[in-house]
């Protein structure tokens, strides 16, 4: 089962219009590609967004407010365009950030939320109706959709940090020995049968970097980039990552800055 | 007017760099800063950390974007792995393939969730996940090159025996720096588990080795 | 619950494409919670679509349905403007509807 069936339906996903027209069941050759287009058209995850707009605009928490002071990058309640340039470098805190650290900066100083209690309940049961942090991650990425990854270096500590994201990939830890590279470095490989994401390669890292949040089939419920990271190192035999930790985000900014140029489309469908 | 040359220097640079001549750190401040990170970055017990700690081998083979190995570094990584061999008491190294089977199609073992060890009687050899085996098994990966027949075209003799225990105990004593996990050597899989993986693979009666 | 349900309808020629994706969690009624015990029924019992008030598909569902289940259907005779309605009932009660209107395909 070649890499190029998963590579195509992130393509296929990439291009799709929002209501567009219905695909020709056409007889394929590769039936996978077919399912993989027909699951991505009609994506349950598109769900989320309205829940996650909601919770944007809702006043929340002890300090009974919206996320509409929120500054993403672009300023203060500017969503459009600003998960396309994440992560970034942010004065107020000191630090490079990605999307769901800057959300979890605000929900605590704007909104009053307790931090170790959003971080425990950032990543949702499988099967549950899911977290806020997964439904507003998603909102504020859609309001992306359709641009262009753009992440810029020009901060000495996004140079720092995306360095640092470039070593942690080709690090070899644990007992498997296993560094992302391991999976994620060449062309047309699988585990089993999960086509592996070529991430040393422009289009794997653009398909990292525009598809994310993501419906995550097996889950039934939207899953993030931390979530994906926590993952991977769970399967690596690593311990238990930490939410939103500076490791996270360097990772994070290595791929995505090696993926500018791809369209986001969010959100994305894994299996 | 040396000094006052000297002060310009000293507030003239750093409001130089303020202005944003920002640039790639090196290499040896990279490997502090993501070392920092790794330390930083796992939430988790001391026992756990030690799995973050690198070997002397991990960190050879941890080379940063293609760079390549250099005949010394693969003759140490070599030197290393051979230096890890460790053989099941009874000296016997073919076990039982059916064993074998069982543990080459399992891929859970050892993994940590929420601080929890994954409770198992023993930890599956991961082998498909990586490489066919059985021929018409269709959930296998390719990550490694394909098994099938393994036995059929190398032979089961005491050589061949020990080579393949060898490539499975620590992978890396023949391909340094391989993908391939070092299983026995990390301690992921016993002896005795890879004298049973050894027969899967070399035993006529092995599934692997049917036509 | 009753969480809304998204409906996508395009018109190709005289026929709408009509997508419906489906928020519910579809319990069997057969799955083990994390205690051991078992998850209740919940899942969608019928669903009703309608093309201009006309009922044009009547369905019964069953457990067999996923989670978070899609609905598409093509509907002859429709023109853009029309409304498309659907209506989910499940087996406690609960129910949901919600409209879409027939767009030109673009």
């Amino acid at each position: 089962m070649p890499t190029t069936r998963g590579g195509i339906a992130a393509i296929l996903l990439a291009c799709l219009a929002v209501g567009g027209a219905a695909p020709a069941l056409a007889q394929s050759d590769d039936p996978l590609g077919v399912g993989r287009k027909m699951l991505a058209e009609d994506n349950p995850g598109e769900l989320w967004i309205e829940r996650g707009k909601t919770l944007f605009y809702q006043k929340r928490g002890p300090k009974n407010a919206s996320l509409e002071q929120c500054d993403f990058g672009m300023g203060p309640g500017k969503l459009e365009g600003a998960a396309a340039r994440l992560p970034r470098y942010f004065p107020d805190t000191d630090k490079v950030q990605d999307l769901e650290t800057r959300l979890l900066t605000c929900m605590v100083q704007q909104q009053g939320f307790d931090r170790a209690d959003i971080v425990k309940r950032a990543i949702s049961p499988g099967g549950s109706s899911g977290s806020d942090v997964e439904a507003l991650a998603l909102y504020i990425t859609s309001r992306s959709n359709g641009m262009k990854v753009n992440v810029s270096l020009s901060h000495q500590k996004e140079y720092d940090t995306y360095k640092a994201g470039e070593y942690l990939f080709f690090r070899r830890s644990g007992q498997t020995d296993f560094g992302c590279v391991q999976c994620h470095g060449e062309a047309n490989k699988r585990i089993r049968l999960q086509d592996l994401v070529h991430m040393t390669d422009k289009k794997g890292a653009q398909e990292v970097a525009s598809t994310w949040p993501a419906y995550r089939g097996a889950h039934f419920v939207v899953r993030t980039m931390q979530w994906r990271l926590t993952d991977c190192f769970w399967q690596m035999r690593l311990p238990d990552m930490s939410y939103g930790s500076d490791m996270s985000i360097a990772l994070t900014l290595y791929l995505n800055y090696q993926g500018n140029g791809a369209v986001i489309q969010v959100p994305g469908f894994k299996r | 007017m040396r000094i006052a040359g000297l002060r310009w220097v000293v507030v003239g640079v750093p409001a130089l760099i303020a202005a944003g001549c920002a640039t790639f750190p090196d290499e040896a401040t990279t490997r502090q800063n993501a070392e920092k990170m790794v330390s930083e970055g796992f939430s988790t017990s001391p026992v756990f950390a030690k799995r973050l700690v690198q070997d002397r081998s991990q960190q050879i083979c941890s080379k940063i974007a293609g760079a390549p190995l250099t005949q010394q570094e693969a003759a140490e990584v070599v030197k290393l792995a051979r230096a890890s061999f460790q053989y099941p008491a009874s000296g016997k190294l073919v076990g039982d393939w059916k064993i074998g089977d069982r543990l080459a199609h399992d891929g859970a073992g050892d993994r940590i969730l929420r601080g929890k060890l994954e409770k198992r009687k023993e930890n599956g050899g991961l082998c498909q996940n990586c490489h066919a085996l059985a021929p018409g098994e269709i959930n296998v990966g390719n990550v490694g090159p394909a098994l099938t027949g393994y036995g059929l075209q190398r032979g089961n003799s005491e050589a061949i025996a020990k080579l393949t225990y060898e490539r499975i105990y620590n992978a890396w004593a023949y391909s340094p720096c391989s993908n391939m996990p070092r299983v026995g050597a990390t301690r992921h899989l016993t002896p005795e588990q890879i004298t049973h993986m050894v027969a899967y693979l070399l035993d006529p009666a092995s599934p692997i080795n049917k036509k | 619950m009753a969480e809304p349900m998204k409906i996508r309808a395009t018109l190709q020629g005289d026929i709408a494409d009509v997508r419906i994706l489906m928020l519910h969690p579809m319990e069997t009624g057969q799955r083990k919670d994390s205690k051991g015990e078992i998850v209740p029924m919940h899942f969608i019992q019928s669903v009703v679509v309608t093309h201009n008030g006309k009922t044009v598909l009547d369905t019964q569902w069953s457990q067999a349905v996923a989670r978070n289940p899609f609905l598409g259907l093509r509907i002859k005779g429709a023109k853009a403007g029309d409304k498309i309605g659907v209506t989910w009932v499940d087996n406690k009660g609960d129910k949901r509807t919600d409209e879409a209107t027939v767009t030109p395909a673009s």
